[in-house]
């Protein structure tokens, strides 16, 4: 753990992760960037709207085999949407994805995208469009395209492996599988990457710290 | 952290009424309660997408109404009406922010709970398999259209708005994929039964099917559950009326009386008796013998005569033997005994009065011989025949057992039936091959 004063508004901002670099400030919504020597501000991260998600900064749970506790939050929208993708520390150090949307989550671990890729993320890669139910091979496995669309980053809080500005705009591409594994690809004009993972309920997580919704009773998850 | 409200505000552009999110960070439309106005929630500032004049349609289940299904407790947020140009259905969104989205689907008055799946179904023998259970085609290519809507969801909704859409189906179960051209979703209704989604939410319990309705493609026949469950009963019942022919089907107490009568000559009556039927009615048996009646006929009227009311029951029988050689060889016809019923005699006892008249049959020749001494035709004494007539208490009418058992296959004979109605009705909607005898069978397997 680390506490750097936030250049902006010079409140202490804690890093929980040595590894990533990005942390919202809690007071002023700096992107806080953390360099070698202390920090440097890197714009501000807008505001996140209201919603009323389950999860929050500081729920644990389990997750691909090991412990985790989510950190930060990135909230993507669509034209016709939102959703939140929840960045959890994993007991080993390494980070995941906790996707959710719809009232549907997704746990993903980033993967190297390598060759030789799928046909189908070569075509993305290159910029070419997929249409929904074209079927891909990923890593070995079946998948197949269920939603393509073009989002742009809304908000984002607590800690984060990259500087998440909004109004930034990605590719994202969902594929799924006959097992409920999924698979998610997401390119900017600079580079691509691959997420690979599972859907999951709230109970699979046999989740902690939840978040208290008043008027609505938190399930006993085991 | 502070108790904050889940449920947020937000002025209506169009009415100006203050309109409640339910679901603040997933809802990216919201009609207004008030004027149905469609709101645009996705971005801070609301904006008005659609002005209605039309006010919110009356629901069955009001938005905001919460309700348990299944352990889980929902609030109905949204609700749309969709058409495929041929039927219209509600569709109602549920909403708990732990566990989800369901979608309550509502038609003719039958509701179905449906979940979005995560694992897209497998293809195999031309069915879709979902945890091992596989689902028919039955609809190929509808388009479900939007007609109206009121509440929030979470993609922008807009009347007019239009899937592809293909359902799978399996009694009880309905598997349908909706797609445009950015998204490809798999939802798994099923039907709920009556008192659960009354208990839920209050609505009216969904109508009974009769001939000549339009049952949903996922209804299950109700006649199935009912054939099964009359298997039992009517094993039971089978068995019983087994115990009840052996039992009480069983002749007692025989008694056989006997008397000789000449051939072409005077009817003799006899009396015997007495018989006695110690209580209720009985049935009785009378089983009548001409033992060596030959070329010939006895008539045999028998009257049971109670002693004391004079009432009379009649039988009759007609035992008769012929035999004799042919080109073909021997030949003989006609049976020498007769068994009597009478059914139902009352308490009492009773006189049985036998009338017998034996006849020769053949011409004179054979049967009369000239009588020199008598100086006339006369009849060459023909044996006598001996009649037998053995009376029993008791009877058993096995045409009784099989109305009786006739009367118990008529209730699941009915229900195959109707059953078959159903399943027609229902299959009538199939698109692609006409449904056949395995389609039958399917609709016969358990919810």
């Amino acid at each position: 753990m680390q506490t750097v004063a936030c250049p902006q508004c010079g409140a202490d901002v804690l890093f929980r992760s040595p590894a990533l670099p990005v942390r919202v400030c809690g007071y002023c919504h700096a992107l806080v960037v953390r360099r070698a020597q202390g920090a440097q501000a890197m714009g501000e991260a807008a505001v996140l709207p209201f919603d009323i998600s389950p999860i929050q900064i500081g729920t644990m749970g389990h997750c691909f085999g090991l412990d985790f506790e989510i950190i930060g939050r990135v909230r993507w929208s669509w034209e016709d949407g939102a959703w939140n993708e929840w960045l959890m520390l994993m007991a080993d150090g390494d980070h995941a994805w906790l996707g959710e949307a719809m009232g549907q989550f997704m746990a993903l671990r980033e993967v190297e995208l390598k060759n030789p890729m799928a046909k189908v993320l070569r075509r993305l890669a290159n910029g070419t469009t997929v249409v929904p139910g074209e079927k891909a091979t990923i890593s070995g496995h079946d998948y197949v395209v269920t939603d393509i669309r073009t989002v742009t980053c809304l908000a984002c809080e607590g800690e984060l492996p990259f500087t998440a500005p909004s109004g930034w705009e990605a590719l994202s591409v969902d594929f799924r599988n006959k097992d409920g594994w999924c698979a998610s690809f997401q390119k900017d004009r600079r580079e691509a990457s691959l997420y690979l993972g599972h859907y999951v309920t709230l109970a699979d997580l046999s989740p902690r710290n939840l978040r208290t919704l008043p008027g609505w009773t938190m399930p006993a998850y085991g | 952290m502070a108790e904050e409200a889940t449920v947020r505000t937000l002025a209506c552009p169009a009415c100006g009424g203050t309109v409640a999110i339910r679901a603040a960070g997933y809802t990216v439309t919201l009609a207004c309660e008030y004027c149905g106005s469609l709101i645009d929630v996705a971005h801070p500032d609301a904006r008005l997408i659609t002005r209605y004049a039309e006010a919110q349609a009356s629901l069955t289940i009001p938005l905001g109404t919460r309700g348990s299904l299944r352990g889980v407790e929902w609030e109905a947020i949204g609700w749309l009406e969709r058409t495929d140009g041929w039927a219209a259905w509600e569709e109602y969104l549920l909403f708990n922010p732990y566990h989800g989205y369901r979608w309550l689907i509502a038609q003719d008055g039958q509701w179905s709970l449906g979940t979005m799946l995560t694992a897209t179904p497998r293809y195999d023998g031309g069915e879709m398999i979902v945890d091992g259970r596989s689902y028919s085609s039955f609809y190929h290519d509808n388009r479900a259209r939007v007609t109206r809507v009121v509440g929030e969801f979470y993609w922008r909704v807009k009347v007019g708005e239009e899937v592809r859409s293909r359902d799978y189906v399996r009694p009880g179960f309905m598997l349908s994929l909706e797609e445009d051209d950015r998204e490809q979703s798999w939802t798994l209704s099923e039907l709920l039964l009556a008192h659960e989604i009354r208990q839920a939410f209050d609505v009216p319990y969904p109508p009974r099917w009769w001939p000549g309705m339009t049952p949903l493609a996922h209804q299950p026949s109700p006649y199935v559950q009912r054939i099964r469950s009359w298997v039992p009963i009517g094993a039971i019942t089978i068995v019983a009326l087994l115990v009840l022919l052996t039992l009480f089907g069983r002749t007692m107490q025989p008694q056989t009386f006997g008397f000789p009568v000449t051939p072409d000559g005077a009817s003799v009556s006899q009396s015997f008796g007495p018989i006695t039927v110690p209580v209720g009615r009985q049935a009785m048996t009378v089983e009548t013998l001409t033992s060596n009646v030959e070329q010939g006929w006895v008539d045999i009227d028998i009257a049971f005569v109670n002693r004391k009311t004079q009432e009379s029951y009649e039988a009759y029988a007609l035992n008769e033997h012929y035999s004799g050689y042919d080109s073909d060889g021997g030949w003989s016809e006609g049976s020498r005994s007769q068994t009597l019923k009478v059914a139902s005699l009352p308490a009492g006892t009773y006189d049985l009065v036998v009338d017998a008249q034996a006849h020769h049959w053949g011409s004179s020749a054979d049967s009369s011989s000239w009588n020199p001494i008598a100086g006339r035709y006369e009849t060459v004494s023909q044996p006598p025949v001996d009649v037998s007539l053995t009376v029993a208490r008791g009877a058993r009418f096995l045409s009784n057992f099989w109305l009786a058992l006739l009367l118990v296959l008529v209730p699941p004979l009915l229900m195959l039936v109707l059953h078959i109605l159903f399943e027609n009705a229902r299959l009538a909607q199939k698109d692609g091959p006409d449904p056949d005898a395995s389609d039958w069978i399917r609709g016969m397997a358990n919810p």
